[in-house]
């Protein structure tokens, strides 16, 4: 409530500016409420921050002129059809000059038809399935890592471990993500010349894991890699522990960097590794927050939770779109629809540049739980910190 | 109202409907396509829930076949749309033939049970199928026209409320309206109560099909959750009760009604409209449990009272 | 070797049939509620789900506020939620109770959307756990492994349903709700007033479903949008058990919940849906008063 309230102060702010200055409108539809609300406030807020702060620092200047950027979001209610007639009614009828994206695959599979349909560019921080990028769409940008290459690090950093993992287990919800994250494990686990034990499909949104962790326990692969949703990681891991279930690590692709995931399991959050293409590191400079560490500050002050990678990649979608504005020199959107494909500058998220299908490439930072404090352990340039690992029995915790 | 008067004021109203492209706003055009798709579905629910009385939660899992139909056609076989439409219409009438004959003879909350569990398992079984795309669905090709769809939409929407408005009329109609009232004695006076029952269920599963065929071309992407939304199956009942269950245009007008509703609220007020929508819902059965139709052709002569008369009359 | 296989694969099997079975404990409970207020009431309450998210906050809150232990809080959490249960029947449900059925149906549902709506803006959407220190404990048996929370949560489900199998048949109250469930005008003979009667009655639903929620907050996460699942759950336990009696939806639940396992083991995570939905339309069709039901 409060938050939708500081939403309404930001676009009076911006409109009240209107009389003075032109505007840039940046348009989204993400999930306020519903199933994926939790997510989707990391957009929300991610995106108002970062427009905040452009404005602070003067706007954006194209070709001469100043131009302060305003924002305007409406609640999808986790309901992908109705994220689609939004983005239209953005574009048609709020005629807002730029697409930012939704959170979640499945979404910006859909959603970035819209983006396409009217030649309107979209940069979305959301999505990360291979699927969205290779329909040959030109409108579409990513911000987040191919969903293939999510466990790549993961890997490496395997083959670095003492004593050597052997075997894997491979568990992953069957939606776009994480069935593009599973295909590019598996091959993945091949090269690294691991034995893939087991390798399971699950419905998304299940919470009881009992079965499959009881039969994941008999295979005893060393390592169990888990690609699915925040709220079935944490089941994984309290149903883990109940069931006494103790490989020598286990990792997941979401949830690991989130306060809400130390929170809610508190000590048993530890030794769970996990990825982020966001390392939170004042040697991530950025024009308009400083740094990474800077930003995760101010926001935590500003937005009474921790900053994790979704709402990075947001900020980045806005700082992309703030660039790539002004090196176009115009509001056109086919010719920003270039300039986007051209940018490469340095952000809070790292380089921000896109290859050709419009995505983003950032090697994702592994990292682990130790002592309730997420801790980067392993990165593309090598081993950061040695893990605790392997990790000890439940019964010796 | 003479018959004759009416007959003008409805092709008047369609032809208006029917112009709309031209001069309206795309996401005025949008919200028309949907509000269309939305009252064809409800047009569906009013034939096997509103005439028959089976509440029937199954008619999303004809909008999902019809979807996936027309979805797998194009996009596995490369067939056209008007193809795809058709193979889609023609799962649903299996689907409703072969789940509907076992499934219709259950009455009451049991049917409305069963076919909300059939539901589930349409979306387990099609997140399982190769060709459908398992659980991450599928993406259609690009179409750039949104009129065609409009047109498309109102044409199916026509379509389905002039069978409506036979099925009102007809020998058919009136077997499903004493099947509704009191199935054995319909039955035992002649009507041949499973022969009918399963007829409006597959009826119903041709629009919904057909909105489900056109629905999947212009959103671009489905998934089994999307296609198979429950929450869908309910706005339609909600539409067909709001607007007057078992009338030829009450499912229409509760469709228009409540979608503007539901619209206004989610642009006005965002994430306070799932909210004010409940409410709404609430307040509605409460007060007028039998839908638009009722309260017009009887507000006239009570008044206000209308509300607490129909509160009288149902409370415990 | 080979027998070393056996060996490891009859533990499996056994390990997940223990799962299915105290999974299923769990199931029951929070079909309880569900079948009794459709049995006596005849009404399918579309929000019961939303009732056991409900139990569930009251026991997270109760936990992390109060420090209560959530098998303290069991009654408690039951007793807030018996209030929201008998206030929704007398204040709203009550009024339509002569309606036709698609309104109690569009009614329960709307009230779902309200409860969902209402839980995200007071608790927000955040995931919570009740993780109290033993919350991952366990015993073994035979090589067995039994998680502590869910073998409690198994004994405190048997323990309410016998309980209220007792009260249903051996009190006055209990008899008039039986009463209710034949005839409306019955429960009058027993001197009770049927508003009234409804009103305890979905409130005694609504206590079990709160119940249901603390424990299923112990084994599971919260978040607001937990409930749609759990009532489709709760509904096909309470029809493969029947309604009639407390005891038929127990085996309902723990038949379910052995299904359950075993399909995931030998078919496949995925296909858990198509037979636990699938085994709920075959009941309906061929045994439609639940497997234990009296065949008509």
């Amino acid at each position: 409530m409060k938050r939708a309230l500081l939403c309404m102060v930001v676009l009076l702010v911006t409109s009240g500016a209107a009389f003075s200055q032109e505007i840039i409108t940046l348009g989204a539809s993400v999930q306020e409420t519903g199933a994926l609300a939790n997510t989707g406030r990391y957009y929300r807020d991610g995106y108002n921050f970062a427009v905040e702060k452009i404005n602070e620092g003067g706007g954006i200047r194209v070709a001469g002129k100043t131009y302060k950027l305003a924002l305007k979001i409406l609640d999808n209610q986790s309901d992908s059809n109705l994220s689609v007639r939004q983005y239209v009614q953005l574009l048609t009828q709020d005629k807002v000059n730029f697409l930012l994206g939704p959170f979640a695959s499945d979404f910006a599979l859909a959603d970035s038809s819209v983006a396409e349909k009217y030649q309107v560019p979209m940069i979305q921080g959301g999505g990360a399935s291979d699927q969205i990028f290779n329909r040959g769409y030109k409108f579409i940008f990513g911000t987040l890592p191919v969903a293939s290459k999510y466990f790549e690090s993961t890997i490496a950093m395997i083959g670095k471990l003492k004593p050597a993992p052997k075997s894997i287990a491979l568990l992953y919800a069957d939606d776009a993500f994480d069935v593009s994250v599973a295909n590019g494990t598996r091959e993945l686990i091949q090269k690294a010349g691991l034995k893939l034990t087991e390798d399971q499909r699950y419905s998304s949104n299940t919470s009881d894991f009992s079965t499959l962790i009881s039969q994941v326990k008999s295979s005893n692969p060393d390592v169990i890699l888990v690609s699915g949703h925040e709220t079935e990681a944490l089941n994984f891991v309290r149903q883990a522990k109940s069931l006494d279930l103790n490989p020598k690590m286990y990792a997941f692709t979401v949830g690991v960097p989130t306060a809400d995931f130390r929170k809610a399991l508190g000590k048993d959050s530890n030794y769970a590794f996990g990825m982020t293409p966001w390392v939170v590191s004042p040697a991530n400079k950025d024009q308009y927050f400083g740094n990474a560490a800077d930003f995760a500050r101010a926001y935590t002050a500003r937005f009474g939770y921790d900053p994790d990678y979704h709402t990075a990649s947001a900020v980045a979608d806005v700082e992309a779109f703030a660039k790539a504005i002004e090196a176009a020199g115009t509001l056109d959107p086919v010719k920003v629809r270039d300039a986007i494909s051209q940018v490469s500058f340095p952000s809070l998220y790292g380089t921000i540049a896109f290859n050709a299908t419009g995505q983003i490439s950032l090697p994702q930072t592994v990292i682990q739980v130790q002592n309730d404090q997420v801790k980067a352990v392993y990165s593309q340039s090598g081993m950061l910190s040695y893990p605790q690992y392997p990790m000890p029995p439940w019964s010796k915790r | 109202m003479t018959l004759r008067f009416k007959f003008i004021l409805g092709v008047a109203a369609a032809l208006m409907l029917a112009t709309l492209p031209w001069f309206a706003s795309p996401t005025l055009i949008q919200f028309g396509i949907s509000t269309l798709l939305l009252a064809t579905l409800a047009q569906g629910w009013n034939i096997i829930g509103g005439f028959t009385g089976y509440a029937s939660f199954g008619n999303s899992e004809f909008f999902g076949l019809g979807s996936y139909g027309t979805a797998i056609a194009m996009v596995q076989w490369q067939l056209p749309f008007g193809v795809g439409l058709i193979f889609g219409v023609l799962l649903s009438v299996i689907f409703a033939l072969v789940v509907g004959i076992p499934v219709l003879r259950l009455r009451g909350h049991y049917f409305a049970i069963a076919t909300l569990a059939l539901s589930q398992v349409m979306t387990a079984i099609v997140s399982n199928l190769e060709v459908a795309g398992r659980n991450t669905g599928l993406v259609l090709p690009l179409l750039n026209g949104d009129t065609l769809f409009y047109e498309l939409s109102l044409a199916v929407l026509l379509l389905a409320t002039l069978t409506v408005l036979w099925i009102s009329n007809s020998r058919f109609g009136f077997g499903l309206i004493a099947i509704r009232e009191n199935e054995d004695a319909a039955a035992s006076m002649g009507v041949n109560t499973t022969l009918y029952k399963v007829l409006a269920f597959a009826l119903a599963g041709v629009f919904s099909a057909l909105a489900g065929g056109i629905h999947a071309y212009w959103i671009t992407f489905i998934d089994p959750v999307s296609a198979f939304d429950l929450s869908l199956n309910v706005k339609m009942i909600i539409m067909t009760v709001f607007g007057g269950p078992g009338s030829v245009l009450g499912p229409v007008i509760g469709a228009f009604v409540l979608s503007g509703i539901s619209e206004t609220l989610s642009t006005e007020i965002s994430s306070l409209a799932n909210l004010f929508f409940g409410v709404v819902i609430v307040a509605a059965v409460v007060f007028m449990p039998r839908g638009l139709a009722d309260l017009m052709r009887r507000f006239r002569k009570t008044g206000w009272r209308y509300f607490s008369e129909n509160v009288k009359q149902h409370r415990l | 070797m080979e027998q070393a296989l056996v060996v490891s694969t009859m533990q499996l099997l056994s390990q997940i049939l223990v799962n299915g079975v105290l999974l299923g404990g769990l199931y029951a409970l929070m079909a309880l509620g569900l079948a009794l207020v459709w049995g006596v009431l005849n009404i399918v309450n579309l929000a019961h789900g939303a009732l056991i998210m409900l139990g569930a906050y009251v026991g997270y809150y109760l936990f992390t506020l109060l420090n209560i232990d959530p098998f303290l809080a069991l009654p408690l959490s039951m007793a807030v939620l018996f209030c929201v249960g008998y206030l929704l029947q007398r204040g709203i449900l009550n009024l339509i109770a002569r309606a036709a059925m698609f309104n109690t149906l569009l009614i329960t549902f709307g009230i779902d959307v309200v409860l969902t709506q209402l839980a995200q803006i007071f608790f927000s959407a955040d995931f919570r756990t009740i993780n109290p220190s033993y919350a991952g404990s366990n015993f073994m048996v035979f090589g067995v492994t039994l998680p502590l929370v869910r073998v409690l949560a198994f004994v405190v489900a048997l323990a309410l349903t016998i309980a209220l199998w007792l009260f249903l048949l051996h009190t006055r109250l209990g008899r008039a709700i039986r009463a209710t469930a034949q005839n409306l005008g019955a429960a009058r003979l027993y001197g009770v007033e049927p508003k009234a009667i409804y009103a305890l009655t979905f409130g005694l639903g609504a206590a079990l479903a709160g119940g249901a929620g603390d424990l299923y907050g112990v084994v599971s996460q919260i978040n607001p949008y937990i409930g749609a699942t759990l009532t489709a759950k709760s509904f096909a336990i309470a029809i493969i058990g029947g309604l009639e009696s407390p005891l038929g939806v127990v085996v309902g639940g723990i038949f379910l919940g052995v299904v359950e396992s075993l399909t995931a083991l030998y078919i496949g995570p995925t296909f858990v849906d198509i037979a636990s939905f699938g085994i709920l339309v075959l009941v309906l069709i061929f045994r439609p008063n639940g497997l234990l039901g009296a065949t008509t």
